[in-house]
Protein backbone atom coordinates (compact mmCIF):
# COMPACT_ATOMS: atom_id res chain seq x y z
CA UNK A 1 0.00 0.00 0.00
CA UNK A 2 1.33 3.28 -0.95
CA UNK A 3 1.57 6.14 1.83
CA UNK A 4 -0.91 8.77 1.41
CA UNK A 5 0.57 11.71 1.61
CA UNK A 6 -1.39 14.25 3.78
CA UNK A 7 -1.65 17.85 3.43
CA UNK A 8 -4.18 20.67 4.94
CA UNK A 9 -6.93 21.82 2.61
CA UNK A 10 -5.89 25.40 1.76
CA UNK A 11 -9.89 26.50 1.64
CA UNK A 12 -10.54 27.83 4.46
CA UNK A 13 -10.18 24.80 7.01
CA UNK A 14 -7.26 25.37 8.56
CA UNK A 15 -9.10 24.43 11.95
CA UNK A 16 -8.96 21.13 14.06
CA UNK A 17 -10.21 18.02 12.04
CA UNK A 18 -13.79 16.57 12.68
CA UNK A 19 -13.09 13.42 11.47
CA UNK A 20 -9.69 11.56 12.56
CA UNK A 21 -9.44 8.26 10.78
CA UNK A 22 -6.22 5.94 11.36
CA UNK A 23 -5.76 2.87 10.77
CA UNK A 24 -9.04 1.71 10.04
CA UNK A 25 -9.69 -1.98 8.39
CA UNK A 26 -13.14 -3.50 7.97
CA UNK A 27 -13.72 -6.69 7.10
CA UNK A 28 -16.71 -8.57 5.88
CA UNK A 29 -16.07 -12.04 6.76
CA UNK A 30 -12.87 -12.95 5.55
CA UNK A 31 -13.07 -10.50 2.49
CA UNK A 32 -11.22 -6.99 3.32
CA UNK A 33 -13.04 -3.68 2.35
CA UNK A 34 -10.40 -0.92 3.73
CA UNK A 35 -7.03 -2.17 4.68
CA UNK A 36 -6.19 -0.01 7.02
CA UNK A 37 -6.99 4.11 6.01
CA UNK A 38 -5.48 6.79 7.87
CA UNK A 39 -6.98 10.67 7.20
CA UNK A 40 -8.67 13.51 8.57
CA UNK A 41 -11.61 15.93 7.66
CA UNK A 42 -11.44 19.09 8.56
CA UNK A 43 -14.32 21.46 9.43
CA UNK A 44 -16.25 22.70 6.61
CA UNK A 45 -14.76 21.26 3.61
CA UNK A 46 -15.88 19.55 1.02
CA UNK A 47 -14.10 15.63 1.02
CA UNK A 48 -14.35 14.49 -2.42
CA UNK A 49 -14.09 10.41 -2.15
CA UNK A 50 -13.62 8.59 -5.83
CA UNK A 51 -12.50 5.40 -6.46
CA UNK A 52 -14.03 2.71 -8.68
CA UNK A 53 -16.53 0.05 -7.06
CA UNK A 54 -15.59 -2.00 -4.75
CA UNK A 55 -12.67 0.17 -2.93
CA UNK A 56 -14.62 0.67 0.12
CA UNK A 57 -15.97 4.10 -0.50
CA UNK A 58 -19.59 3.33 0.93
CA UNK A 59 -18.04 1.15 4.11
CA UNK A 60 -15.94 4.41 4.92
CA UNK A 61 -19.50 6.45 5.36
CA UNK A 62 -21.70 3.36 6.80
CA UNK A 63 -18.20 3.25 9.49
CA UNK A 64 -18.70 6.96 10.18
CA UNK A 65 -22.74 6.52 10.98
CA UNK A 66 -22.17 3.49 12.61
CA UNK A 67 -24.74 1.42 10.23
CA UNK A 68 -22.03 -1.04 9.28
CA UNK A 69 -23.00 -2.86 12.64
CA UNK A 70 -26.43 -3.81 11.17
CA UNK A 71 -24.56 -5.71 8.76
CA UNK A 72 -23.81 -8.96 10.10
CA UNK A 73 -20.63 -10.68 10.18
CA UNK A 74 -18.30 -7.56 9.78
CA UNK A 75 -15.39 -7.06 11.75
CA UNK A 76 -13.72 -2.91 12.16
CA UNK A 77 -10.67 -2.26 13.76
CA UNK A 78 -9.00 0.93 13.71
CA UNK A 79 -10.20 3.93 15.07
CA UNK A 80 -12.80 6.82 14.00
CA UNK A 81 -12.81 9.98 16.40
CA UNK A 82 -15.54 12.51 15.83
CA UNK A 83 -14.38 15.75 17.28
CA UNK A 84 -11.86 14.07 19.46
CA UNK A 85 -13.71 11.15 20.68
CA UNK A 86 -13.76 7.45 19.29
CA UNK A 87 -17.62 7.18 17.79
CA UNK A 88 -17.46 3.05 19.40
CA UNK A 89 -17.02 4.11 22.80
CA UNK A 90 -20.52 6.51 22.49
CA UNK A 91 -23.47 5.15 23.69
CA UNK A 92 -26.46 6.81 22.49
CA UNK A 93 -25.42 5.54 18.48
CA UNK A 94 -29.37 6.85 17.64
CA UNK A 95 -27.78 10.57 18.83
CA UNK A 96 -24.48 9.51 16.57
CA UNK A 97 -26.45 9.08 13.50
CA UNK A 98 -28.60 12.16 13.86
CA UNK A 99 -25.42 14.60 13.90
CA UNK A 100 -24.15 12.84 10.69
CA UNK A 101 -26.37 13.03 7.70
CA UNK A 102 -26.77 10.39 5.38
CA UNK A 103 -27.76 10.46 1.53
CA UNK A 104 -28.07 7.16 -0.66
CA UNK A 105 -27.33 6.66 -4.20
CA UNK A 106 -31.05 5.78 -5.11
CA UNK A 107 -33.36 8.28 -4.39
CA UNK A 108 -35.26 6.30 -1.07
CA UNK A 109 -38.48 8.03 -0.63
CA UNK A 110 -39.68 6.74 2.92
CA UNK A 111 -43.10 5.63 2.05
CA UNK A 112 -44.57 8.27 3.96
CA UNK A 113 -46.01 12.11 2.75
CA UNK A 114 -43.76 14.59 2.05
CA UNK A 115 -43.54 16.67 5.43
CA UNK A 116 -44.00 13.46 7.20
CA UNK A 117 -40.52 12.53 5.05
CA UNK A 118 -38.38 15.56 6.31
CA UNK A 119 -40.21 15.27 9.78
CA UNK A 120 -39.45 11.85 10.74
CA UNK A 121 -35.66 12.28 11.55
CA UNK A 122 -37.09 15.46 14.17
CA UNK A 123 -40.24 13.13 15.45
CA UNK A 124 -37.87 10.04 16.32
CA UNK A 125 -35.69 12.98 18.17
CA UNK A 126 -38.45 13.50 19.88
CA UNK A 127 -40.08 17.30 18.92
CA UNK A 128 -43.94 16.97 19.01
CA UNK A 129 -44.66 20.64 18.18
CA UNK A 130 -46.49 20.79 15.03
CA UNK A 131 -45.04 24.50 14.79
CA UNK A 132 -41.60 23.55 15.28
CA UNK A 133 -41.87 20.47 13.05
CA UNK A 134 -43.36 23.04 10.39
CA UNK A 135 -40.66 25.37 10.76
CA UNK A 136 -38.27 22.51 10.22
CA UNK A 137 -40.06 21.03 7.50
CA UNK A 138 -39.65 24.53 5.23
CA UNK A 139 -35.80 25.41 6.57
CA UNK A 140 -34.83 22.00 5.01
CA UNK A 141 -37.10 21.93 1.86
CA UNK A 142 -35.68 25.31 0.98
CA UNK A 143 -31.94 24.36 1.62
CA UNK A 144 -32.63 21.35 -0.85
CA UNK A 145 -33.80 23.63 -3.37
CA UNK A 146 -37.66 21.77 -3.00
CA UNK A 147 -39.78 24.02 -1.33
CA UNK A 148 -40.98 26.09 -4.55
CA UNK A 149 -41.91 23.04 -6.10
CA UNK A 150 -43.37 20.73 -3.47
CA UNK A 151 -44.62 23.61 -0.78
CA UNK A 152 -48.39 23.21 -1.99
CA UNK A 153 -48.46 19.64 -1.84
CA UNK A 154 -46.78 18.29 1.55
CA UNK A 155 -49.21 15.82 2.35
CA UNK A 156 -48.98 13.61 -1.00
CA UNK A 157 -46.44 10.74 -0.67
CA UNK A 158 -42.73 11.55 -1.22
CA UNK A 159 -42.25 8.30 -3.33
CA UNK A 160 -44.52 9.87 -6.24
CA UNK A 161 -41.72 12.66 -6.87
CA UNK A 162 -39.68 12.54 -9.75
CA UNK A 163 -35.95 10.80 -9.37
CA UNK A 164 -34.54 14.37 -8.65
CA UNK A 165 -37.07 15.59 -6.50
CA UNK A 166 -36.90 12.64 -4.43
CA UNK A 167 -33.13 13.23 -3.92
CA UNK A 168 -33.66 16.34 -3.00
CA UNK A 169 -36.11 15.09 -0.73
CA UNK A 170 -33.53 13.01 1.12
CA UNK A 171 -31.39 15.75 1.31
CA UNK A 172 -33.66 18.02 3.04
CA UNK A 173 -34.54 14.86 5.54
CA UNK A 174 -30.88 14.43 6.20
CA UNK A 175 -30.54 18.10 7.04
CA UNK A 176 -33.34 17.73 9.13
CA UNK A 177 -31.72 16.81 12.06
CA UNK A 178 -28.94 19.29 11.43
CA UNK A 179 -26.35 17.21 11.21
CA UNK A 180 -22.84 18.73 12.07
CA UNK A 181 -21.29 15.90 8.49
CA UNK A 182 -22.91 15.58 5.47
CA UNK A 183 -22.19 12.33 4.02
CA UNK A 184 -23.61 12.14 -0.30
CA UNK A 185 -23.07 8.28 -1.52
CA UNK A 186 -23.15 8.52 -5.14
CA UNK A 187 -26.63 10.95 -5.20
CA UNK A 188 -26.29 12.04 -8.81
CA UNK A 189 -26.76 8.22 -10.05
CA UNK A 190 -30.10 8.38 -10.53
CA UNK A 191 -30.69 12.43 -10.88
CA UNK A 192 -30.42 14.27 -14.52
CA UNK A 193 -27.30 16.42 -15.14
CA UNK A 194 -29.41 19.55 -14.39
CA UNK A 195 -30.80 18.54 -11.04
CA UNK A 196 -27.69 17.76 -10.57
CA UNK A 197 -26.55 20.82 -10.85
CA UNK A 198 -28.62 22.27 -9.08
CA UNK A 199 -27.81 20.23 -5.78
CA UNK A 200 -24.22 20.56 -6.50
CA UNK A 201 -25.02 25.02 -5.90
CA UNK A 202 -27.46 23.56 -2.55
CA UNK A 203 -24.07 21.50 -1.31
CA UNK A 204 -21.74 24.86 -2.14
CA UNK A 205 -23.92 26.70 0.32
CA UNK A 206 -24.29 23.95 2.72
CA UNK A 207 -20.53 23.71 2.59
CA UNK A 208 -20.89 27.18 4.69
CA UNK A 209 -22.33 25.41 8.04
CA UNK A 210 -21.34 21.73 7.77
CA UNK A 211 -18.51 19.54 6.73
CA UNK A 212 -19.68 17.13 3.54
CA UNK A 213 -18.19 14.28 2.28
CA UNK A 214 -19.14 13.29 -0.97
CA UNK A 215 -18.59 9.85 -2.30
CA UNK A 216 -19.21 10.52 -5.87
CA UNK A 217 -17.98 8.13 -9.58
CA UNK A 218 -17.95 10.93 -11.51
CA UNK A 219 -14.40 12.57 -11.09
CA UNK A 220 -15.51 15.71 -12.55
CA UNK A 221 -18.01 15.95 -9.53
CA UNK A 222 -15.04 15.55 -6.59
CA UNK A 223 -13.23 18.39 -8.98
CA UNK A 224 -16.06 20.78 -9.25
CA UNK A 225 -17.37 20.57 -5.28
CA UNK A 226 -14.15 19.27 -3.44
CA UNK A 227 -11.83 20.94 -1.54
CA UNK A 228 -9.83 18.00 -1.29
CA UNK A 229 -10.22 15.13 -3.04
CA UNK A 230 -9.34 11.20 -1.59
CA UNK A 231 -8.73 8.78 -4.25
CA UNK A 232 -9.65 4.97 -3.45
CA UNK A 233 -8.88 1.61 -4.61
CA UNK A 234 -9.17 -1.78 -3.54
CA UNK A 235 -9.77 -0.74 -0.27
CA UNK A 236 -6.58 1.63 0.08
CA UNK A 237 -6.69 4.93 0.34
CA UNK A 238 -4.08 5.69 -2.49
CA UNK A 239 -3.68 9.50 -2.20
CA UNK A 240 -5.48 12.59 -0.38
CA UNK A 241 -5.01 15.81 -1.38
CA UNK A 242 -6.20 19.13 -2.46
CA UNK A 243 -8.37 18.37 -5.21
CA UNK A 244 -6.00 21.06 -7.33
CA UNK A 245 -3.34 18.12 -6.47
CA UNK A 246 -5.23 15.44 -7.34
CA UNK A 247 -6.47 16.74 -10.63
CA UNK A 248 -2.90 18.49 -12.07
CA UNK A 249 -0.68 16.71 -14.17
CA UNK A 250 1.66 15.50 -11.27
CA UNK A 251 -0.30 14.21 -8.48
CA UNK A 252 1.92 11.97 -6.17
CA UNK A 253 0.64 8.77 -7.36
CA UNK A 254 0.38 7.10 -11.18
CA UNK A 255 -2.84 5.42 -10.37
CA UNK A 256 -4.53 8.47 -9.05
CA UNK A 257 -3.29 10.23 -12.73
CA UNK A 258 -4.89 7.54 -14.45
CA UNK A 259 -7.63 7.03 -12.62
CA UNK A 260 -8.80 10.49 -12.82
CA UNK A 261 -7.70 11.12 -16.68
CA UNK A 262 -9.75 7.99 -17.52
CA UNK A 263 -7.21 5.40 -18.11
CA UNK A 264 -8.96 2.78 -16.04
CA UNK A 265 -11.81 2.93 -13.59
CA UNK B 1 -45.87 -1.98 -11.33
CA UNK B 2 -47.63 0.64 -12.86
CA UNK B 3 -51.58 1.61 -11.92
CA UNK B 4 -53.32 0.69 -14.89
CA UNK B 5 -51.97 -2.97 -14.28
CA UNK B 6 -53.03 -3.10 -10.78
CA UNK B 7 -56.50 -1.99 -12.23
CA UNK B 8 -56.60 -4.73 -14.27
CA UNK B 9 -55.41 -7.51 -11.71
CA UNK B 10 -57.93 -6.52 -9.28
CA UNK B 11 -60.51 -6.34 -12.17
CA UNK B 12 -59.79 -9.63 -12.90
CA UNK B 13 -59.62 -11.35 -9.84
CA UNK B 14 -63.04 -9.84 -8.55
CA UNK B 15 -64.24 -11.07 -11.63
CA UNK B 16 -63.04 -14.44 -10.55
CA UNK B 17 -64.48 -14.23 -7.26
CA UNK B 18 -68.11 -13.64 -8.31
CA UNK B 19 -67.81 -16.54 -10.53
CA UNK B 20 -66.46 -18.26 -7.62
CA UNK B 21 -69.32 -17.26 -5.26
CA UNK B 22 -71.91 -18.26 -8.34
CA UNK B 23 -70.11 -21.47 -8.73
CA UNK B 24 -70.47 -22.18 -4.92
CA UNK B 25 -73.72 -21.52 -4.99
CA UNK B 26 -74.87 -23.75 -7.80
CA UNK B 27 -72.94 -26.82 -5.83
CA UNK B 28 -74.26 -25.91 -2.40
CA UNK B 29 -77.84 -25.96 -3.65
CA UNK B 30 -77.12 -29.46 -5.63
CA UNK B 31 -75.31 -30.41 -2.17
CA UNK B 32 -78.50 -30.05 -0.35
CA UNK B 33 -80.71 -32.29 -2.69
CA UNK B 34 -78.25 -34.99 -2.68
CA UNK B 35 -77.25 -34.94 0.86
CA UNK B 36 -77.54 -38.67 2.49
CA UNK B 37 -76.20 -37.58 5.87
CA UNK B 38 -78.72 -35.15 7.45
CA UNK B 39 -80.00 -37.54 9.28
CA UNK B 40 -78.41 -37.66 13.39
CA UNK B 41 -77.25 -35.40 15.62
CA UNK B 42 -74.10 -33.77 15.25
CA UNK B 43 -71.50 -35.79 17.34
CA UNK B 44 -68.88 -32.50 16.94
CA UNK B 45 -71.07 -29.10 17.46
CA UNK B 46 -74.06 -27.58 17.33
CA UNK B 47 -77.18 -28.40 18.19
CA UNK B 48 -80.01 -28.27 15.73
CA UNK B 49 -80.21 -26.74 12.58
CA UNK B 50 -78.04 -25.41 9.48
CA UNK B 51 -76.85 -22.06 11.42
CA UNK B 52 -76.20 -22.97 14.94
CA UNK B 53 -73.47 -25.48 13.07
CA UNK B 54 -72.04 -23.19 11.33
CA UNK B 55 -71.42 -20.53 14.20
CA UNK B 56 -70.11 -23.26 15.97
CA UNK B 57 -67.86 -24.17 13.79
CA UNK B 58 -66.75 -20.71 13.46
CA UNK B 59 -66.45 -19.84 17.10
CA UNK B 60 -64.43 -22.88 17.79
CA UNK B 61 -62.00 -22.06 14.46
CA UNK B 62 -61.53 -18.16 14.81
CA UNK B 63 -60.86 -17.43 17.69
CA UNK B 64 -58.24 -20.05 17.70
CA UNK B 65 -56.53 -19.42 14.38
CA UNK B 66 -56.80 -15.50 15.63
CA UNK B 67 -54.40 -16.44 18.34
CA UNK B 68 -52.39 -19.26 16.68
CA UNK B 69 -51.89 -16.37 13.58
CA UNK B 70 -51.08 -13.53 16.13
CA UNK B 71 -48.50 -16.08 18.05
CA UNK B 72 -47.18 -16.99 14.42
CA UNK B 73 -46.31 -13.50 13.49
CA UNK B 74 -44.73 -12.57 16.78
CA UNK B 75 -42.31 -15.36 16.34
CA UNK B 76 -41.85 -14.51 12.89
CA UNK B 77 -40.57 -11.23 14.08
CA UNK B 78 -38.37 -12.50 16.77
CA UNK B 79 -36.73 -14.66 14.65
CA UNK B 80 -36.45 -11.94 11.75
CA UNK B 81 -35.63 -8.98 13.74
CA UNK B 82 -33.87 -9.91 16.73
CA UNK B 83 -31.92 -12.76 15.66
CA UNK B 84 -29.45 -13.37 13.41
CA UNK B 85 -28.94 -15.89 10.37
CA UNK B 86 -26.74 -17.70 12.40
CA UNK B 87 -28.80 -17.98 15.23
CA UNK B 88 -28.97 -21.78 15.70
CA UNK B 89 -32.85 -21.19 17.32
CA UNK B 90 -33.36 -19.06 13.89
CA UNK B 91 -31.97 -21.95 12.18
CA UNK B 92 -33.84 -24.60 14.01
CA UNK B 93 -37.63 -22.36 13.85
CA UNK B 94 -37.03 -22.03 9.72
CA UNK B 95 -35.83 -25.47 9.20
CA UNK B 96 -39.16 -26.68 11.15
CA UNK B 97 -41.11 -24.36 9.21
CA UNK B 98 -39.74 -25.00 6.08
CA UNK B 99 -40.92 -28.82 6.97
CA UNK B 100 -44.14 -28.44 7.97
CA UNK B 101 -45.42 -25.75 5.50
CA UNK B 102 -44.28 -28.78 3.15
CA UNK B 103 -46.77 -31.06 4.23
CA UNK B 104 -50.53 -31.21 2.63
CA UNK B 105 -52.93 -29.75 5.16
CA UNK B 106 -54.80 -32.75 4.87
CA UNK B 107 -52.59 -34.80 6.61
CA UNK B 108 -52.71 -32.65 9.48
CA UNK B 109 -56.60 -32.77 9.15
CA UNK B 110 -56.07 -36.75 9.57
CA UNK B 111 -53.44 -36.74 12.13
CA UNK B 112 -56.22 -34.91 14.07
CA UNK B 113 -58.72 -37.66 13.63
CA UNK B 114 -55.96 -40.53 13.83
CA UNK B 115 -53.97 -39.64 16.97
CA UNK B 116 -55.16 -36.65 19.19
CA UNK B 117 -58.88 -38.12 19.01
CA UNK B 118 -58.25 -41.35 18.80
CA UNK B 119 -55.21 -42.71 20.79
CA UNK B 120 -53.23 -39.65 22.39
CA UNK B 121 -52.61 -39.73 26.21
CA UNK B 122 -53.61 -36.09 26.77
CA UNK B 123 -57.26 -36.67 25.95
CA UNK B 124 -57.93 -40.40 26.90
CA UNK B 125 -59.16 -38.72 30.40
CA UNK B 126 -60.84 -35.87 28.79
CA UNK B 127 -62.88 -38.72 26.75
CA UNK B 128 -62.71 -42.01 29.30
CA UNK B 129 -66.75 -41.63 29.13
CA UNK B 130 -65.60 -42.49 24.67
CA UNK B 131 -67.69 -45.33 23.96
CA UNK B 132 -68.01 -46.28 20.37
CA UNK B 133 -67.84 -42.50 19.26
CA UNK B 134 -64.09 -40.81 19.76
CA UNK B 135 -66.13 -37.65 20.79
CA UNK B 136 -68.85 -39.53 23.25
CA UNK B 137 -69.34 -37.62 26.72
CA UNK B 138 -70.38 -34.77 28.11
CA UNK B 139 -70.81 -31.54 25.99
CA UNK B 140 -68.11 -29.67 28.56
CA UNK B 141 -65.37 -32.42 28.08
CA UNK B 142 -66.03 -33.26 24.01
CA UNK B 143 -65.85 -29.37 23.98
CA UNK B 144 -62.47 -29.15 25.83
CA UNK B 145 -60.83 -32.20 23.93
CA UNK B 146 -62.07 -30.12 20.83
CA UNK B 147 -60.56 -26.98 21.28
CA UNK B 148 -56.95 -28.50 22.53
CA UNK B 149 -56.91 -30.73 19.53
CA UNK B 150 -57.57 -27.99 17.30
CA UNK B 151 -55.13 -25.12 18.60
CA UNK B 152 -52.80 -28.21 18.35
CA UNK B 153 -53.50 -28.86 14.53
CA UNK B 154 -53.73 -24.95 13.94
CA UNK B 155 -50.06 -24.80 15.03
CA UNK B 156 -49.19 -27.47 13.32
CA UNK B 157 -50.92 -26.22 10.17
CA UNK B 158 -52.15 -22.16 10.31
CA UNK B 159 -48.81 -21.64 12.57
CA UNK B 160 -45.86 -22.47 10.24
CA UNK B 161 -47.98 -20.61 7.15
CA UNK B 162 -48.25 -17.51 9.29
CA UNK B 163 -44.39 -17.65 10.34
CA UNK B 164 -42.99 -17.93 6.58
CA UNK B 165 -45.28 -15.30 5.08
CA UNK B 166 -44.22 -12.89 7.79
CA UNK B 167 -41.31 -13.73 7.61
CA UNK B 168 -41.31 -13.36 3.67
CA UNK B 169 -43.48 -9.45 3.73
CA UNK B 170 -40.76 -8.72 6.60
CA UNK B 171 -37.97 -9.50 3.90
CA UNK B 172 -39.82 -7.11 1.19
CA UNK B 173 -39.15 -3.83 2.54
CA UNK B 174 -36.35 -2.79 0.84
CA UNK B 175 -33.00 -2.95 3.25
CA UNK B 176 -32.78 0.97 1.79
CA UNK B 177 -35.66 2.02 3.62
CA UNK B 178 -34.19 0.32 6.74
CA UNK B 179 -31.12 1.90 6.29
CA UNK B 180 -32.46 5.26 5.02
CA UNK B 181 -34.31 5.12 8.47
CA UNK B 182 -31.57 3.97 10.87
CA UNK B 183 -29.63 6.67 9.55
CA UNK B 184 -31.92 9.06 10.46
CA UNK B 185 -31.43 7.56 13.80
CA UNK B 186 -34.61 5.82 14.27
CA UNK B 187 -33.84 2.93 17.12
CA UNK B 188 -35.28 -0.53 15.89
CA UNK B 189 -38.46 -0.33 17.31
CA UNK B 190 -39.31 3.11 15.67
CA UNK B 191 -37.71 1.54 12.47
CA UNK B 192 -39.83 -1.48 12.49
CA UNK B 193 -43.21 0.24 13.76
CA UNK B 194 -42.74 3.39 11.37
CA UNK B 195 -41.36 2.33 8.31
CA UNK B 196 -41.53 -1.56 8.20
CA UNK B 197 -44.93 -2.61 9.48
CA UNK B 198 -46.50 -0.39 7.36
CA UNK B 199 -45.28 -1.47 4.23
CA UNK B 200 -45.21 -5.06 5.47
CA UNK B 201 -48.55 -4.83 6.42
CA UNK B 202 -51.03 -6.19 3.02
CA UNK B 203 -48.21 -8.92 2.97
CA UNK B 204 -48.68 -10.00 6.18
CA UNK B 205 -52.46 -9.81 6.12
CA UNK B 206 -52.44 -11.92 2.71
CA UNK B 207 -50.13 -14.66 5.02
CA UNK B 208 -52.50 -14.76 7.70
CA UNK B 209 -55.53 -15.47 4.90
CA UNK B 210 -53.08 -17.97 3.01
CA UNK B 211 -52.59 -19.79 6.46
CA UNK B 212 -56.35 -19.50 7.20
CA UNK B 213 -57.08 -20.82 3.66
CA UNK B 214 -55.01 -23.91 4.40
CA UNK B 215 -57.17 -24.72 7.49
CA UNK B 216 -60.13 -24.16 5.96
CA UNK B 217 -59.48 -26.23 3.12
CA UNK B 218 -57.91 -29.10 5.61
CA UNK B 219 -61.65 -28.77 7.27
CA UNK B 220 -63.44 -28.55 3.94
CA UNK B 221 -61.58 -32.27 3.35
CA UNK B 222 -62.19 -33.91 6.45
CA UNK B 223 -65.64 -32.87 6.68
CA UNK B 224 -66.25 -34.27 3.12
CA UNK B 225 -64.47 -37.04 3.99
CA UNK B 226 -65.98 -37.76 7.50
CA UNK B 227 -69.13 -37.27 5.70
CA UNK B 228 -68.43 -39.88 2.86
CA UNK B 229 -67.52 -42.32 4.32
CA UNK B 230 -70.60 -42.58 6.57
CA UNK B 231 -68.89 -44.07 9.55
CA UNK B 232 -70.45 -41.13 11.43
CA UNK B 233 -73.61 -38.72 10.35
CA UNK B 234 -72.63 -35.28 10.32
CA UNK B 235 -75.81 -33.14 11.01
CA UNK B 236 -75.39 -29.76 8.61
CA UNK B 237 -73.18 -31.49 6.35
CA UNK B 238 -73.59 -29.60 3.11
CA UNK B 239 -73.79 -25.73 4.97
CA UNK B 240 -70.62 -27.01 6.78
CA UNK B 241 -68.48 -28.45 3.89
CA UNK B 242 -69.69 -25.04 1.77
CA UNK B 243 -68.36 -23.23 4.20
CA UNK B 244 -64.97 -24.27 4.77
CA UNK B 245 -64.38 -24.62 0.65
CA UNK B 246 -65.68 -21.16 0.08
CA UNK B 247 -64.02 -20.38 2.88
CA UNK B 248 -60.58 -21.50 1.50
CA UNK B 249 -61.14 -20.23 -2.13
CA UNK B 250 -62.31 -16.38 -0.70
CA UNK B 251 -59.52 -16.29 1.62
CA UNK B 252 -57.26 -17.61 -0.99
CA UNK B 253 -58.74 -14.76 -3.63
CA UNK B 254 -58.13 -12.24 -0.28
CA UNK B 255 -54.25 -13.35 -0.26
CA UNK B 256 -53.83 -12.26 -3.92
CA UNK B 257 -55.71 -9.42 -3.60
CA UNK B 258 -53.10 -8.48 -0.75
CA UNK B 259 -50.66 -9.33 -2.29
CA UNK B 260 -51.37 -7.06 -5.37
CA UNK B 261 -52.08 -3.70 -3.46
CA UNK B 262 -48.40 -4.22 -2.55
CA UNK B 263 -46.33 -1.07 -3.98
CA UNK B 264 -43.00 -1.19 -3.69
CA UNK B 265 -41.10 2.07 -2.23
CA UNK B 266 -38.79 2.19 -5.63
CA UNK B 267 -41.48 2.31 -7.76
CA UNK B 268 -40.81 5.93 -8.88
CA UNK B 269 -43.26 8.16 -10.96
CA UNK B 270 -40.83 9.77 -13.60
Amino acid sequence: MTTPMQTNSDNGSQNTPVIEISDLKVRYGDSPALNGISFDVYQNEILGIIGPAQSGKTTLLKVINRTLELTPDTTVEGSVKLDGVDIRTIGDVYGLRRRIGMVLPLPVGLPLSIYDNVAFAPRTAGIRAKSELDEIVERCLQQAALWDEVKDRLDSLGTKLSGGQQQRLTIARALSHQPEILCLDEFSIAVDPVTTMRIEEVLKTLQTEMTILLVTNLVQQAKRLANRTAFFLNGDLIEIDTTDVIFSENPSNQATYDYVNGTFG
Amino acid sequence: MTRPKLRKKIILLSITVIIEIVALIFFWNALKKTDVTNGQASPALGTSGGLPNLLGDLNLILPISFLVILLGIACAFYVEEWLSATNWVRRFIESQVAFLTGIPSLLYGLLAVAVFFGYAGVFKATLQNAEGSALAGTPFQRNTALFYTETLIFILTVMPVAIKTTQTALRSVETPIRESAYALGATQWQVLTKQVVPRAFPRMLAGGCRAMARAFAAAALLVGIYAWSHTMELRGFPDRFMLFLGGALLLSNASSFLTEIYVPASTQHN
